[in-house]
């Protein structure tokens, strides 16, 4: 109490209630994950018989190995690097190339295509499911890569944001550019990009994160086993698991289950905790569509 | 053209058009061209097919059949249309209040600079979001397994039964809604506080020379300024639970009895039936519905200002 009568600038340190509060949520929130990954390291069978214990001594690879012979998990991995190579490249590269004319240049119908980029911004995934689906088919291209990089290879909300933040750029940077000699993509490489990269770090992240954890539009559109995304081997997995409800067979199934996710966890959590600022810049921004 | 006809003396002139000048007239174009090409092939085109689409018979297969609005009344007079508009209703009670309150408390705490561990708060919290949805739902299948799962062993500690998480219909929604809420709490806390961040700390100290309680500032200070911010997290989050698909597609299946056959889970149900004409219609339904929502959200924040 008497911390608010001082005229303090910031605000009084935190009591031992917001703590625990806190700490509690945090061991919420970290559990599963935290649970996942060490459970995936015990003997099958235990992970069932006792999954609130943790024993040292019978650390085993087992559910790992086990995974690796029974799951298509290498092909899923392959699958998401392709995508995200073609698809994350198309989206870091067209996006703010089509930003850089949003906001440095005046053309004619330019507020009408800002307003499909808007529409497309709001418009939610799942009404055009079915007809992409069936464009697919049409030519040709379900369970192929092109069905999985080609739609959204050019984000909608890659190019919002990146207009706002090329915006910021000064007009004189560019024209003093232009008076150098500079052709008008030689200014977008050498002068924007550059003055942008913190920008383009974010929108790099959250790229990653959105190609590498895509569910719906892959399982609708490549779930065949050899085309199956990272994402979708995994679901199939979990449907196995549910029909799978007996005895030692789940047990088994558990275990190699929890050893996927885990192996699916694992680089995004390493990504994350490497470019924290990115992600944490990314995500916000991300948010920001409205 | 002009330019090629144009006296030699004039020469340097429609040079200099042809030259940069125009080029840089050119370049937009030029650079939106990509997204254009997208927008039109993946976007607009099949917009307008979704459209013809729901008012025709079609299996996938064959010619289509014009059924005018035959569609669009047979779901709305279809029970299980609304039913998986309910599930929906429930699951964003469940979640989306729940969630404003946390991620406020959250985000208030967060905001305080002098807050110990604030970093590791932050990192934490966020971990949820940052993992692929499903292999975060498959460790839900596991976790809630009503006779080997963790939670129920955990619970069994305090004496309590073994409960049919995901097994019975009252409760199969509400694990679920966990399950959202566990990967989007952090989210909201982000938005939150960068919402917090405009607010002008000295309100505050005008608060505390007035006695007023730090409830109290919560109630009457902070969530009024942050109206607009959590408005924005509650139609951001409408949509994303009127979309939710890939936890019951992979936790639930829709069941136990259809009680977690989310709106756009229903969806889904039209592909797997190969009843292409249904399903368009019934994403243009749940596109109004939601279009809907988000507009009467921002209406109710306008009308307090």
């Amino acid at each position: 109490m008497a911390a608010t009568i001082q005229r303090a600038p910031e605000r009084t340190r935190p009591r031992i209630g917001s703590h625990l509060f806190l700490m509690l949520l945090l061991a919420a929130f970290l559990f599963p994950v935290a649970w996942a990954l060490l459970s995936s390291f015990k003997p099958a069978d235990d992970i069932v018989r006792s999954p609130l214990t943790f024993d040292l001594s019978a650390f085993t690879l087992d559910n790992y190995t086990a995974m690796f012979q029974d799951v298509p998990i290498g092909q899923g991995f392959v699958n998401t690097a392709v995508v995200l190579l073609f698809k994350g490249a198309a989206t870091m590269f067209l996006a703010p190339l089509a930003a850089f004319a949003f906001a440095k240049y005046q053309w004619i119908g330019k507020n009408l295509v800002f307003g499909a980029v808007l529409v497309t911004l709001m418009l939610p995934t799942i009404v055009l499911i079915i007809p992409l689906l069936l464009e697919m088919k049409e030519l040709g291209w379900v369970n192929t890569y092109q069905a999985l990089i080609l739609p959204g290879a050019v984000d909608a909300f890659a190019i919002f944001w990146m207009r706002q933040v090329i915006s910021a750029v000064p007009d004189e940077l560019l024209d003093a550019a232009r008076v150098d000699g500079c052709g008008e993509f030689a200014i977008f490489w050498r002068v924007v990009v550059p003055v942008i990269r913190p920008g383009l770090a974010g929108l790099g992240v959250l790229t990653v994160m959105n190609i590498y954890n895509d569910f719906v539009w892959p399982v609708v559109a490549a779930s065949s086993e050899r085309m199956a995304t990272l994402q979708v081997v995994l679901s199939t997995l979990a449907q196995n698991i549910t029909g799978n409800r007996i005895g030692a067979d789940y047990a088994t199934v558990t275990g190699e289950l929890l050893a996927a996710s885990s192996v699916a966890l694992v680089p995004l959590l390493v990504l994350f905790i490497l470019l924290q600022r990115h992600f944490i810049n990314g995500i916000l921004a991300g948010s920001v569509k409205g | 053209m002009t330019a090629l006809a144009a006296p030699p003396a004039t020469r340097r002139a429609p040079r200099a058009g042809r030259g940069p000048r125009m080029r840089r007239r050119l370049a937009p174009y030029v650079f939106v061209l990509p997204f254009v090409a997208v927008f039109a092939a993946f976007s607009v085109y099949p917009l307008f097919f979704t459209a013809r689409l729901s008012f025709t018979d079609w299996r996938g297969t064959g010619a289509a059949t014009w059924v005018g609005w035959d569609n669009y009344t047979y779901l709305l007079t279809n029970p299980a249309f609304w039913s998986s508009l309910g599930n929906s209703a429930v699951l964003w009670l469940l979640i989306v209040p729940v969630q404003m309150v946390l991620g406020v408390l959250v985000a208030v705490l967060l905001d305080n600079a002098k807050l110990r561990l604030r970093g590791l708060y932050r990192v934490a919290f966020i971990v949820p979001f940052v993992t692929p949805l499903v292999a975060v739902a498959q460790i839900w299948v596991v976790l809630f397994d009503q006779r080997y799962g963790a939670v129920n062993a955990f619970l069994g500690l305090f004496g309590l039964p073994e409960t049919g998480w995901l097994t019975t219909s009252a409760w199969a929604k509400p694990t679920l809604a966990l399950l959202f809420l566990w990967k989007t709490t952090g989210f909201i806390v982000i938005i939150l506080l960068s919402g917090l961040q405009s607010i002008n700390a000295s309100i505050y100290e005008a608060a505390d020379l007035d006695g007023a309680s730090k409830g109290r500032q919560l109630w009457s200070i902070t969530v009024p300024l942050l109206r607009r911010t959590i408005g924005f997290a509650v139609v951001l989050q409408t949509l994303a639970v009127f979309q939710m698909f890939a936890e019951p597609f992979v936790v639930t299946q829709g069941g136990p009895y259809n009680s977690t056959t989310t709106a756009g889970y229903y969806l889904y149900n039209h592909i797997t039936r190969a009843d292409l004409g249904t399903g368009a219609a019934n994403s243009f339904l749940l596109v109004v519905l939601v279009m809907a929502l988000s507009l009467l959200f921002v209406r109710l924040l306008r009308a307090k200002d």
